[in-house]
């Protein structure tokens, strides 16, 4: 049963469709982002949800009532933005307590769930400071306990990451989720981070061009892509132009070079143009277990990504990258020399453009 | 650090630029005092001791504060809804409302008068009727205070909406007002507890200058026939020779103590403002 529905939902700015036909269902408690590349609509949707925006056509519902209409201040949904947007007039305690003295709660239950709150972001011994006075990651703690303060029924997040340094953002994001696993509230996450997507979610909508592409669980999306968008969006991705040579036995080719793929290709005619992708890290120099694809190649350069090592290789014509993970008794090939990498049939991807 | 290098360091042009401008703004003032001190050399200050003793001094002097607090007032109410409506809603219109507020200083004051004589000196009728619903405001004292408080609503409105318009660039509006709106805030709660704190500086400096065009405004005054302290120092100083200048140095003053408490008051929240 849904908790959050978005149904038919297209948006307009203008000529301009910024969100096309958008459908999703997410259950209470779920964490759900919405990834994608600037202007792909994820915002706009995001603020659909919080009544910022209306919708030019289609229905929202939050647990059974229609909001598609509902004016934001009518919602009950907490909203956190990319700056923070606490007020500076305010201090801490003000801040989180200022939804519930609109609700015109009374002192004494203000009170009681501000120090909550505090206490749920451990910033107690800055109760009593203005907002300029606390770094970036303590501000955004801050509007994180403010929305939830009035115990909204929906939790938005847009981009609340993106204005912290790296190791803020790593921390911050686990919080974010402990603390949203924690209370069981349902929660949209807003971003353009593969990464903070794949480490935070429960289920991924990919959005690209105002159009949905791909809804999964972070690891359907990352090792099932539907679509070259999504294949390439999440994670690295070699990809190379090839040619359909047996159709029925799922043979193709890649600039001379025979590759099998797992990916259904019945449909198409032999000599039909296609695209293959592979990940870098589905790639190993060859052993002695067998494997679908044994190719030879040719090494072209190395590079050390810390906890990863990127080897170029070159196969036929077409250069493919190559991860493994680094140790320090790794040996790497030298540069020039002829090896064998395999990968898997199910490692060669077959996507719709 | 050596003196020749602390020498080269020391902003000669700046400080010779500054001093310049200061004794060009305070020598005619210094002046002005000296001159309302020399009236009787054995009581100093006779001429701010007939002042302050003149009856029409402090009711003129009142009333036009009152009228300059109205003004301050009914511009708050006026121009901030506006300005934030605009900076929100309607930024295509800004450069229209801009070009609007500019207006009191292309079209003089006297102008303004005599077309607000003009149309607020007749009877208000039932519109294609004779019947009167309200005399002229000309011709009662309420009806002119409104005129006048209108009136310099108009003149003071350039200060106003920059002054307004200015401190709520230095706030991000548009997400102060969403996150309070996803807390349940109405318009009335956004603009009065987060909007107008963090301006409050801005407004006090559209307030002050409201203030001092309003109190030494003698057009408007003179022709709407109201005793306000412009007119009256305007007489003075047609009549006699020394009190005009103690009043001068006086309203000097009252200039600087206004500055004074606007930095007091401002101060923190400027420095919170800032740093958002």
């Amino acid at each position: 049963m849904s908790y959050l529905s978005l149904s038919n939902i297209t948006k307009q700015f203008g000529d301009t469709v910024v969100v096309d036909n958008f459908n999703l269902d997410i259950a209470k408690g779920e964490f759900v982002s919405f990834l994608g590349p600037s202007g792909c609509g994820k915002t706009t949707t995001l603020r659909m949800v919080a009544g910022f925006e209306i919708p030019t056509s289609g229905r929202i519902t939050l647990d059974g009532a229609d909001i598609t209409e509902k004016a934001p201040n009518q919602r009950n949904v907490g909203m956190i933005f990319q700056s923070y947007a606490l007020f500076p007039n305010m201090t801490v305690a003000q801040n989180i307590g200022f939804g519930l003295s609109v609700r015109k709660e009374s002192k004494e239950m203000i009170k009681q769930r501000v120090d909550e709150m505090i206490a749920l972001i451990n910033l107690e011994k800055h109760a009593n400071k203005y907002p300029y006075q606390l770094s970036g990651g303590q501000q955004q703690r801050v509007s994180l306990a403010r929305a939830l303060a009035i115990q909204p029924q929906v939790l938005l997040l847009d981009e609340p990451l993106s204005a912290l340094d790296a190791k803020i953002r790593v921390s911050l994001r686990a919080e974010i989720r402990a603390i949203q696993k924690k209370l069981g509230i349902t929660a949209i996450f807003v971003t353009h981070d593969q990464e903070e997507a794949l480490s935070i979610s429960d289920r991924i909508v990919v959005m690209n061009t105002g159009l949905m592409e791909q809804v999964g669980t972070p690891f359907e999306i990352y090792n099932f892509p539907q679509t070259q968008f999504v294949a390439n969006f999440v994670g690295s991705l070699n990809t190379a132009n090839a040619e359909v040579s047996e159709p029925a036995n799922g043979l193709v080719n890649v600039d001379g070079v025979q590759l099998i793929t797992a990916s259904d290709i019945k449909s198409r005619k032999k000599g039909d143009a296609i695209r293959v992708s592979i990940r870098p890290e589905r790639f190993s120099f060859a052993d002695n277990q067998k494997k679908d694809n044994v190719l030879d190649c040719t090494v072209e350069n190395i590079t050390f990504l810390g906890a990863v090592v990127r080897i170029q290789v070159k196969i036929g014509n077409a250069k493919f990258n190559m991860d493994t993970f680094n140790n320090p008794f790794l040996e790497l090939p030298k540069i020039g020399s002829k090896q064998q990498v395999t990968c898997s049939k199910e490692a060669v991807l077959v996507l719709d453009e | 650090m050596s003196f020749l290098s602390r020498l080269r360091r020391f902003p000669f042009w700046s400080w010779v630029w500054f001093i310049v401008g200061a004794l060009y703004f305070i020598l005619p003032l210094l002046a002005t005092f000296e001159f309302s001190l020399t009236w009787d050399p054995a009581i100093p200050f006779k001429a701010y001791q007939r002042s302050f003793e003149d009856k029409d001094f402090w009711e003129t002097f009142i009333y036009s504060n009152v009228l300059a607090l109205a003004t301050i007032l009914f511009s708050i109410l006026l121009i901030v809804p506006t300005a934030y409506w605009i900076r929100l809603r309607l930024p295509e219109a800004r450069r229209i409302v801009e070009f609007i507020t500019l207006m009191p200083f292309v079209v003089p004051a006297i102008i303004l008068v005599f077309g607000m004589i003009r149309i607020y000196s007749a009877p208000f009728n039932v519109p294609f009727t004779d019947i009167q619903i309200m005399q002229p405001l000309t011709n009662f004292k309420a009806g002119t205070n409104v005129l006048i408080i209108s009136g310099y609503m108009v003149l003071a409105m350039p200060y106003m909406y920059r002054s307004v318009d200015t401190g709520m660039r230095t706030v991000d509006i548009r997400t102060l007002t969403e996150a309070a709106q996803s807390l349940g805030a109405n318009w009335f709660v956004i603009i009065s507890r987060i909007i107008l704190p963090n301006i409050r500086s801005a407004l006090l400096s559209g307030a002050l200058l409201t203030f001092a065009i309003v109190v030494g405004e003698v057009t408007l005054a003179s022709f709407l026939g109201v005793d306000a302290f412009g007119p009256y120092l305007f007489l003075l100083g047609q009549h006699r020779a020394y009190e005009p200048a103690a009043l001068s140095f006086v309203s000097f003053l009252l200039t600087w103590l206004a500055m004074g408490l606007i930095q007091l008051v401002s101060g923190g929240q400027g420095q919170a403002a800032g740093a958002h």
